[in-house]
């Protein structure tokens, strides 16, 4: 009804503005990352690295601090333990990959309870686990904006090792690459890339905006090149999109916003659908292969 | 951290005293003869009942420490049992402790009296605001209650629990000459809150609180706010257009912290209020010293994040 009509509060409103930086920087660094994670099957993995991040953020709670140091720190500690563990076997992989998930959100259910009972954090639990954009402080803009440009340059310095060794890890070793650096590398922004989404939609939820926009650009897109920029514009529309629904939401259920979350989701899943259908009109079916080669 | 142990420490001693309940309760507590036990679910509502009993009721409370949030408490099997064996509740009612209407309904007692606040005090089921006894009119009529379901209970002593209810009352006084007084000198003071833990006695002391209640009820059961309610929070603080902010002493989280930080940006005073009885008061001198927390802020601009234990015991 009063859709853009409110466009200078809407802008002016500092809720919105810290949630509009963080959300882009979260859209962005997922863009790049997803479809690197994508490519080398690692969705799964992605998830796990959220879900376990959200103990961190659960913790962060309980000692009073920074909840975004709290994702990092455990989504980087998930990370490295599962490059160390470096299972080849598929099968394998999964198990540990799902035995580490559900040890990690175990603890996150232990952290909250004591966020609640011993902390009276109230709300902590729906702001780890489903996120709440518009309780983000101001003061951690710098820092988010500071760890999306860190996943961005190690994601850019390790792009080109690691589609190769994607493709193949013996012919990445003929050519003198380190495999597992840039793999380690690759988990690492991987973790940062999870503990901004963690921090914009929540840990559940983190997946949606780590692998969606990518998954859907991978349908569309001929290169890996023009795929990281379809991801970055529907990662960008879906979040901002949804912040500004959120905020319009405010006016169809009088005084009542919905939750921001929700709003992205679902606009991540609605480019999901509907880059599947343009694709199977176009005849491009399988994503692209990591060589760059078209799909068929 | 050093909150954490102690929190953990007391979490252990009540773990604790619950088992020593249950053994107590299971080695024949329900002694013929003796006083019946009665639960105040929240503290506030024990002490009230332990006023008008006396020594001829055991007067047990459940929701007894302030440094938590009793929205989100879980009923132990200790307190299951206690509440179970209990011929008298009194219970806030509103959802803020609907697990003690599924132990009862578990329990099922003929002899046993439940008031309930909410329906004694005839408000709708969808009353947004929980917190009953911050209404100056609320314990007056629970005092009653009380005599009257202890006398049924103990029709010998009937007097006595009605002259002790009279006297409850009485002793209000203090606390309703200093909401008239603050409202004859200070009627109509712009005052921002979190969560709407005071509002009843802010109402009755003539305040205007400007608080969008979206947020404030947002703030109480943890959803999402919305971004237009926190920047209108926001514009209260920085542009002073209230004299005071009271917060919810019990629950904070990184918003509540937030509006506590530009508050003190802007020098306003900020008021902690308890949801839960704080030790060393009784239900009166609580009240009292919240209202005189109030008066100390609007008029001499004191902040009192917490009030001060005097003791009243």
């Amino acid at each position: 009804m009063s859709v853009l009509l409110s466009v200078p509060g809407f802008l002016a409103n500092e809720p919105v503005r810290v949630a509009l930086a963080v959300g882009g920087g979260a859209a962005l660094v997922c863009a790049v990352v997803g479809c690197a994670t994508v490519m080398r099957r690692q969705s799964f993995a992605g998830h796990a690295l959220a879900d376990v991040s959200s103990a961190g953020g659960s913790a962060a709670y309980l000692l009073g601090v920074n909840p975004l140091f709290g994702f990092l720190g455990m989504a980087a500690a998930a990370a490295g333990v599962m490059e160390w563990a470096d299972i080849r076997e598929a099968r394998e992989r999964d198990l540990l990959t799902g035995v580490v998930l559900g040890a990690g959100l175990g603890l996150a259910a232990l952290l909250l309870y004591f966020d609640a009972t011993v902390r009276s954090v109230s709300g902590a639990a729906v702001t780890v686990l489903f996120g709440s954009m518009f309780t983000i402080p101001a003061s951690i803009v710098p820092l988010a904006l500071a760890v999306a440009a860190v996943a961005l340059a190690a994601s850019a310095i390790v792009h080109r090792p690691l589609l190769v060794s994607s493709l193949s890890a013996d012919l990445a070793r003929a050519q003198g690459i380190r495999v597992r650096a840039v793999a380690l590398t690759h988990a690492l922004a991987l973790a940062l890339a999870v503990s901004l989404s963690a921090m914009t939609v929540g840990a559940i939820l983190s997946t949606a905006l780590l692998i969606g926009p990518a998954a859907a650009a991978l349908r569309l897109a001929k290169r890996p090149a023009s795929a990281v920029v379809f991801a970055a514009l529907i990662g960008l529309g879906a979040t901002w999109g949804g912040i500004v629904l959120a905020y319009e939401s405010f006016y169809w259920t009088p005084g009542h916003g919905w939750p921001v979350s929700f709003f992205i989701v679902a606009l991540i899943f609605c480019a999901y659908l509907i880059a599947g259908w343009r694709a199977g009109r176009a005849g491009v079916r399988r994503a692209p292969h990591p060589s760059g080669c078209e799909g068929t | 951290m050093k909150r954490l142990l102690c929190s953990l420490r007391r979490g252990l001693r009540v773990v604790l005293l619950g088992g020593l309940a249950v053994l107590a309760a299971s080695c024949g507590a329900a002694a013929p003869g003796g006083p019946p036990l009665a639960i105040g679910v929240e503290s506030q509502y024990a002490d009230v009942l332990s006023q008008i009993g006396g020594p001829y009721v055991t007067v047990r409370a459940i929701l007894t420490n302030p440094n938590t949030n009793p929205h989100s408490f879980e009923a132990s099997p200790a307190v299951a049992r206690e509440v179970s064996q209990s011929s008298l509740v009194v219970m806030n009612g509103l959802g803020y402790d609907a697990w003690v209407e599924r132990i009862l309904a578990a329990a099922p007692n003929p002899r046993r009296r439940v008031i309930d606040v909410r329906r004694l005090l005839r408000l709708p089921s969808d009353t947004l605001n929980p917190h009953l006894w911050y209404d100056p009119r609320t314990m007056p009529a629970v005092a009653e209650a009380a005599a009257q379901a202890l006398t049924a209970l103990d029709p010998a002593h009937a007097q006595y629990f009605q002259a002790n209810a009279r006297r409850f009352t009485a002793s209000l006084a203090p606390w309703a000459a200093a909401i008239a007084a603050f409202r004859k000198d200070y009627g109509s003071t712009p005052v921002a809150v979190t969560e709407p833990v005071a509002n009843a006695l802010l109402e009755a002391a003539g305040c205007r609180i400007l608080t969008p209640l979206a947020l404030q009820v947002a703030l109480m059961n943890g959803t999402d706010p919305a971004p237009q309610d926190v920047a209108a929070e926001r514009s209260l603080l920085r542009g002073r257009k209230v004299k005071v902010l009271l917060y919810n002493q019990q629950v904070t989280g990184p918003l509540t912290i937030s509006f506590l930080q530009l508050a003190r940006e802007q020098r306003i005073p900020v008021v902690g209020v308890y949801e839960t009885m704080p030790s060393g008061y009784h239900y009166q001198s609580w009240m009292l010293a919240e209202i005189n927390a109030l008066r100390a802020a609007v008029a001499h601009g004191a902040s009192s994040r917490t009030l001060g234990v005097e003791p009243a015991r």
